[in-house]
């Protein structure tokens, strides 16, 4: 019946026109809807003029008192707007959400999609070039609607915060011309990279590439300006007023910001665009077309876990210059309302470790023949499965009144100890360095080092990764026996010597294999299909980190627009609970999968064949 | 009947965010609501005053997110059980009035050895206590090892009470006796720029 209705040319011919005129009497519905919810003052006369005058005289009245009364009416600046439903907050909340998501993607992938060009362009290898282009080609549409969100997004502040953005405007106004001419440039580069794929010289194509990614970056930078301002607000008096625009960019949260968005946003990029390939892998029809995407989701894959492996480290340094800017901002996110909001990150990051370790172990079964390294793995499920539970562990737990007495306090007599910052930092570490072997194991298989020095490289390799596990975790347990203003510190000798022991294994590696002996070959495409389902949970995963993290930056301020400076007065002034804060993440993540998913449907078009082509092999 | 790969992507991502729904709900729920705006009659006694301290200490002051009061071991911030034994003698020349006063006014000026420096001003946006306010806490941190003694017209370095004799400062609302005194932020500051004073920016 659907392919009947599809060959009526008619039908066809019509579709078009009438999806667009239900989408815009959909538009116009809900304008009208939102705008008959608008609260307006009923017009009545005073008592005085109604019982004695005629109807006719009483109704000119009316009319006439009304109209004075509108024309004298004074101008008062509209504090709040109320968005019918979900309340204006949640609104906000939402589209400032998919912007970011959208804009996060954007910025991502020209990145990587750059450096794989340029491997492509050093090494003549074309796969790379065309590993690129995919990459690239999912950048168009969204780049749309990363710029339809954002306007969507001012338009909602302007209109249910009005005296909050004006203030925000008089302090930022001087960015506001910049960012434009950005964002036009952004445009131009984004669109002469992606049209100009293989119409320049590849130096050209690349600096074009690497111009989009300095103009992106520059948006970024102005756009961060104005988020930490709320949260950090610097360069302004006591009252508000602006002394400093320069020190109310750079205020004390902006650089951590600006070093965590871009790690974050390639880990994101990342991710996503692993997850189009698994689509592709899923729904490919071809051993070359698997291959090609196994290979594009293993690369993406392998990007956004490289980038997630740095970034607690940049999430140490954005908390410790929350704490220095304020300690009372800095307790409410450890220690007061959004404490619990950790455990669940720490559940969400294990699960992302979980997934990428597992992806890499399926991926071992690409090469040829038995691999002896697999052997290793259950001792790094463990280690992983143990830090998961020491990190996912609280402080204080949920218990009743006899459980707490029993207990002598809500933290638990043995399990409490898990629940501090030294066995959090310990097992963060320790994950990232399981997860640095995973990656050392999968660069292995099929592989045996042929130098010389061989034996040496790998005692030498495993030495200093026992060192730096050994040293984390004395100081895990060192920092149990210390005062407060030592243990502090301790983290950091803590990931200075897990980033020691991931460079320095790393270059080892890089001279050890060499020139390998080959004992078996790489078959990309050979992979479990679950494989191509974790990928998607990564993604999904990642997605949902990316909300929650964003909540508790901006729920931080609590009852502030501005941190101290703009108090918030609205009916959502107070910060909401946990489960509600989840619910509104899992709902734009739900919406961001669906449009995602539509720029991968348009993406894949690309390589439909044309109409006439199909109607003719058909 | 093998279900089509859209649905099964579909599936899989409604499953995994409907999970962390799930974990979302797992954790307390508490909702936390803006300070309430309370007020403070004039007439308050030293025993009325201690209630308000406790009350301002665990809600509006934010005190007992960092303090505890008789805990042991490795804390961030110092422990506050028998504290007002401790005021009377830790800084010379200081009574314990005084010693809380300047812990509260001007938190870095004097550290807990073994602690780091990191209290908010508190009589400053965001917390924002008023003078009464912090005299009411300063009653409650008395009786932590020692006797309240203060009442609304003690005066300390950082505050003369009313009807003292030094100048105050001339924006600061003071307390007659019987009237009723709001403990609240100024209207200046509900939804409009207000006093905040951001820190001083490092290296700058």
């Amino acid at each position: 019946m659907m392919n009947g209705l599809l060959t009526n040319k008619k039908l066809l011919f019509v579709l078009g026109p009438v999806t667009g005129l239900v989408m815009f009497g959909s538009v116009l519905f809900i304008a009208t809807f939102l705008t008959n919810r608008e609260y307006r003052e009923p017009d009545r006369a005073p008592v005085t003029i109604v019982d004695p005058t005629p109807r006719t005289q009483g109704l000119a009245d009316e009319t006439a008192a009304a109209e004075a009364a509108a024309r004298a009416k004074p101008y008062v600046e509209v504090e709040y707007r109320r968005f019918p439903v979900v309340g204006s907050r949640v609104a906000i909340w939402a589209v400032a959400q998919l912007h970011l998501l959208f804009a996060a993607f954007v910025l991502a992938v020209p990145i990587f999609a750059v450096l794989i060009e340029a491997i492509g362009y050093k090494t003549g290898d074309k796969r790379y070039d065309r590993l690129a282009y995919e990459f690239t080609k999912l950048l168009s549409v969204s780049f749309s609607l990363t710029a339809t969100f954002g306007a969507f997004l001012t338009f909602m502040l302007i209109a249910l915060y009005p005296r909050f953005t004006n203030y925000l405007m008089s302090v930022f106004s001087p960015t506001f011309l910049p960012y434009v001419l950005l964002f036009f440039l952004e445009a131009f580069f984004l669109y002469a990279y992606y049209y100009g794929w293989g119409k320049f010289h590849p130096l050209v194509h690349l600096g074009l590439g690497i111009g989009l990614n300095v103009v992106g970056t520059g948006i970024m930078l102005i756009a961060n300006a104005w988020l930490t301002f709320m949260m950090s607000p610097a360069g302004v008096s006591d009252t508000g007023a602006v002394i400093s625009v320069s020190d109310a960019i750079t205020n004390y949260t902006w650089m951590p910001i600006n070093v965590h968005r871009v790690i974050a946003n390639v880990a994101f990029g990342g991710s996503v665009a692993a997850a189009y390939a698994a689509f592709k892998f899923l729904s490919a029809e071809t051993d070359e077309e698997r291959a090609h995407y196994d290979w594009m989701g293993y690369i993406g894959n392998f990007v956004a876990i490289i980038s997630f492996l740095p970034l607690p480290f940049a999430g140490y340094w954005l908390a410790k210059e929350i704490y220095a800017y304020s300690q009372t901002l800095g307790l409410t996110m450890m220690g007061g309302a959004f404490s619990w909001l950790f455990i669940i990150q720490a559940v969400l990051i294990g699960n992302l470790f979980l997934g990428a370790n597992y992806y890499l172990w399926l991926g071992m079964g690409r090469v040829e023949g038995k691999q002896p390294i697999q052997r290793v793995i259950k001792y790094l499920l463990i280690a992983i499965v143990l830090c998961f539970m020491v990190w996912a562990t609280p402080r204080s737990i949920i218990a009743t009144v006899s459980e707490v007495r029993a207990m002598r306090g809500s933290a638990h007599p043995v399990l409490g100890f898990l629940g501090v910052m030294s066995a959090k930092n310990t097992a963060v570490n320790i994950l990232i360095l399981t997860t640095f072997m995973s990656f050392l194991l999968y660069r292995r298989t099929g592989k045996v080092a042929t130098v010389a020095w061989a034996k040496t490289g790998h005692a030498v390799q495993l030495l200093i990764f026992g060192a730096a596990a050994i040293f984390v975790i004395f100081l895990g347990i060192y920092g149990y026996f210390v005062e407060a203003s030592v243990r502090i510190g301790l983290s950091v000798p803590q990931v200075s010597s897990v980033l020691f022991a991931m460079v320095a294994i790393s270059v080892i590696d890089i001279f050890l294999f060499r020139k390998p002996k080959l004992t078996g070959e790489v078959r990309w495409g050979r992979i479990p299909a679950i494989s191509q389902y974790v990928l998607i949970f990564i993604a999904v995963t990642f997605t949902w980190l990316m909300g929650l993290m964003g909540y508790v930056r901006s729920g931080l301020r609590q009852h502030w627009h501005v941190y101290g400076i703009v108090r918030d007065t609205s009916p959502d002034a107070f910060t909401p609970t946990l489960g509600f804060a989840t619910q509104v993440v899992s709902a734009t993540v739900l919406v961001f999968f669906v449009l995602i998913g539509f720029v991968f449907w348009l993406s894949s078009l690309h390589d439909r064949p044309d109409f006439d082509e199909r109607t003719k092999a058909s | 009947m093998t279900i089509p790969l859209p649905a099964r992507i579909g599936l899989l991502v409604i499953a995994t965010t409907a999970f962390y729904t799930y974990v979302g709900q797992l954790v307390p729920q508490k909702e936390v609501q803006p300070p309430q705006e309370t007020v403070l009659r004039a007439d308050l006694t030293t025993a009325d005053m201690v209630t308000v301290g406790r009350q301002i200490m665990e809600g509006k002051g934010l005190c007992m997110t960092c303090h505890t009061i008789g805990k042991s071991g490795a804390l961030r911030f110092p422990d506050l059980d028998g504290v007002a034994s401790r005021a009377a003698t830790r800084e010379p020349g200081l009574n314990e009035v005084e010693y809380f006063a300047k812990s509260i006014y001007a938190p870095d000026s004097y550290i807990v050895p073994g602690f780091n420096p990191g209290m908010p001003v508190i009589n400053k946006p965001p917390i924002g206590l008023t003078d009464p306010e912090i005299l009411c806490v300063i009653a409650y941190l008395q009786t932590l090892g020692g006797t309240a003694t203060v009442t609304l017209q003690t005066s300390h370095s950082y505050y003369k009470a009313p009807g003292a004799t030094a100048d105050a400062p001339p924006d600061e609302k003071k307390a007659e006796p019987g009237e009723k005194l709001e403990l609240t932020l100024p209207p200046a500051q509900k939804g409009a720029p207000a006093a905040a004073p951001p820190p001083a920016k490092k290296g700058v």
